[in-house]
């Protein structure tokens, strides 16, 4: 079936009209995709998951506070869509710099969409500065005389 | 001719079964959303219920126009006195209380022929689109969880009045992978925006699968069964209907098939060269491009095996680019003169001038030029 529909189809069929493809009008009509196999969540024919029959995804990882999910499409299971994807989770404990590297070597470095390296990198990168816990505010300092006059009256 | 593809038929239980099914021609008929949005847009006017304005509206009353000389417009304007109503202006569709402009008629002509042939075409290829999971998630259906797309059900899982009662059709279309639709549809349900609301049209939901029967086979008892589940819908194989197949003209609605549904789809709608037995005239479209993948016919080996290879060498010369300095760039100084490397190897740059004055000619010489 996969030759029946080529993804060059598919994208025609689905450039204007889908469930993925989110339209606004700010910002000169910006086009988006709900796709979780869309790196870059831009509606294109390059970046669209679904319609191509190489994809690459990269998504928090479920059921885990910290760590990401990377999605590959296996290209002869296109109608089989219970099991489509391959899945490789790398948790919170994983470095960054290892779970880019692993992420690159299981896909561009195989030559799976390596036009996709740098999305899969970045996307993967952002996920992870997500998940950091934030710096609590620095106590204050309080700067002059007078202000410390007013701090030391306050607690008397 | 390559093998045609099969199907896996999947059991009541959701594991897939060792009987397969090859694929029906009608599932490689080509993807036109033209033509099936079109032929949606026709059928979907063919079940409106006329509608009108009454025929008195804003001409229940003996205006007349006042001509002219009065000052006013010249529009008909009510007789009489002692309400406010006298003297306004009535009828024009720009009055208070005149007549619309155009009053509709219940005589519109609300229903729209369709060539038969086009809706052929268009349930066909409504069908083969519904055959690529791509097309249904593109459509918004949930069909991550589901093992085979077309989705064909044994028909033994529908035998003996297995499937009569909606707790039996929720437990199947779980078993199957098509929960998540179906939770997908009841999650959706809103109430509906506008005077929608009170014509009985109050909420607005998704579509969930649609499940295709074979009612020779599997009897018709299962309608009953999934006419209660939120957007699910039933239709027999010999009935399929575009509006089911393609809503709102969008293609690739999420099939349910039952496997005798599935086999009996190659009877009905016939092949490329061999008629349909149960639809006259009818041979099914054929692609006039039959590969579309571009980019697979050009790295195709018949392709390349004709094309001539490549002239020139690694290093082609690229024109139209930026004129780069010699004095600043190297490899272009290299290039225009090949002496520079030995040049500068030499040092030949930072060499000194012989200032010396020139060696003497020697008392030898000046005695023979003298006796010359």
């Amino acid at each position: 079936m996969a030759d029946h529909f080529s993804p060059d189809l598919i994208w025609e069929i689905t450039r204007k009209r889908s469930a993925m493809l989110v339209k606004r009008k700010q910002a000169g009509g910006v086009q988006f995709s709900k796709d979780p196999l869309n790196l870059t969540n831009i509606h294109s024919r390059k970046y669209e998951g679904f319609v191509n029959d190489k994809a690459i995804g990269v998504q928090p990882a479920a059921n885990q506070e910290k760590g990401v999910t990377l999605f590959t499409k296996k290209s002869h299971q296109a109608n089989k869509p219970a099991s489509e994807l391959q899945t490789t989770t790398f948790g919170p404990s994983t470095s960054s710099r290892k779970t880019y590297r692993s992420i690159v070597s299981q896909t561009a470095g195989r030559g799976y969409r390596p036009d996709l390296r740098q999305s899969a990198v970045a996307r993967a990168s952002a996920i992870k500065l997500s998940q950091k816990d934030k710096k609590a505010n620095p106590p204050v300092k309080l700067r002059g005389a007078r202000a410390k006059k007013a701090k030391d009256e306050g607690k008397a | 001719m390559a093998t045609r593809p099969t199907v896996t038929i999947i059991s009541a239980e959701g594991k897939a079964s060792d009987a397969t099914h090859p694929l029906p021609n009608v599932f490689k008929v080509p993807i036109r959303p033209d033509i099936v949005q079109s032929v949606h847009t026709g059928m979907a006017k063919n079940k409106r219920q006329p509608y009108a304005v009454s025929e008195k509206a804003g001409h229940q009353t003996s205006a007349e126009s006042w001509g002219t000389g009065r000052a006013v417009a010249r529009i008909p304007r009510v007789s009489g006195g002692g309400t406010h109503r006298a003297g306004q202006a009535a009828f024009g569709n720009m009055c208070r209380s005149g007549r619309m402009f155009a009053p509709t008629k219940v005589w519109r002509k609300w229903h729209k022929k369709l060539s038969l042939g086009q809706k052929r075409f268009a349930t066909a290829s409504a069908l083969a689109a519904s055959s690529n999971a791509a097309l249904l998630m593109a459509r918004g259906h949930n069909v991550s969880t589901v093992p085979e797309v077309p989705l064909v059900i044994s028909s033994s899982a529908f035998s003996n009045n297995a499937i009569i009662k909606t707790q039996a059709a929720l437990k199947l279309l779980s078993a199957v992978g098509a929960g998540a639709d179906v939770e997908k549809v009841r999650n959706s349900r809103k109430l509906r925006a506008g005077k929608g609301k009170l014509r009985g049209r109050r909420h607005k939901q998704r579509r969930g699968p649609l499940v295709v029967y074979n009612p020779d086979e599997d009897g018709k008892d299962l309608v009953r069964a999934f006419r209660n589940i939120p957007g699910v819908e039933s239709s027999s194989v010999y009935a399929l209907n575009l509006l089911q197949l393609a809503p709102g003209g969008h293609l690739g609605r999420f099939i349910i098939w039952t496997s005798a549904a599935f086999a009996a789809l190659d009877s009905i709608y016939g092949s490329t060269t061999e008629a349909s037995s149960l639809k006259r005239d009818f041979l099914l479209p054929s692609a006039l491009v039959k590969q579309p993948d571009i980019g697979a016919l050009i790295n195709s080996s018949e392709i390349q095996s004709v094309l001539r290879s490549v002239k020139g060498g690694a290093v082609t010369k690229r024109p139209m680019v930026q004129k780069k300095n010699p004095l600043n760039n190297r490899q272009v100084l290299l290039r225009l003169n090949p002496y520079a490397k030995q040049y500068s190897a030499d040092k030949m740059g930072q060499t000194k001038l012989k200032n010396e004055k020139p060696p003497k000619t020697g008392d030898d010489f000046l005695k023979i030029e003298m006796e010359a």
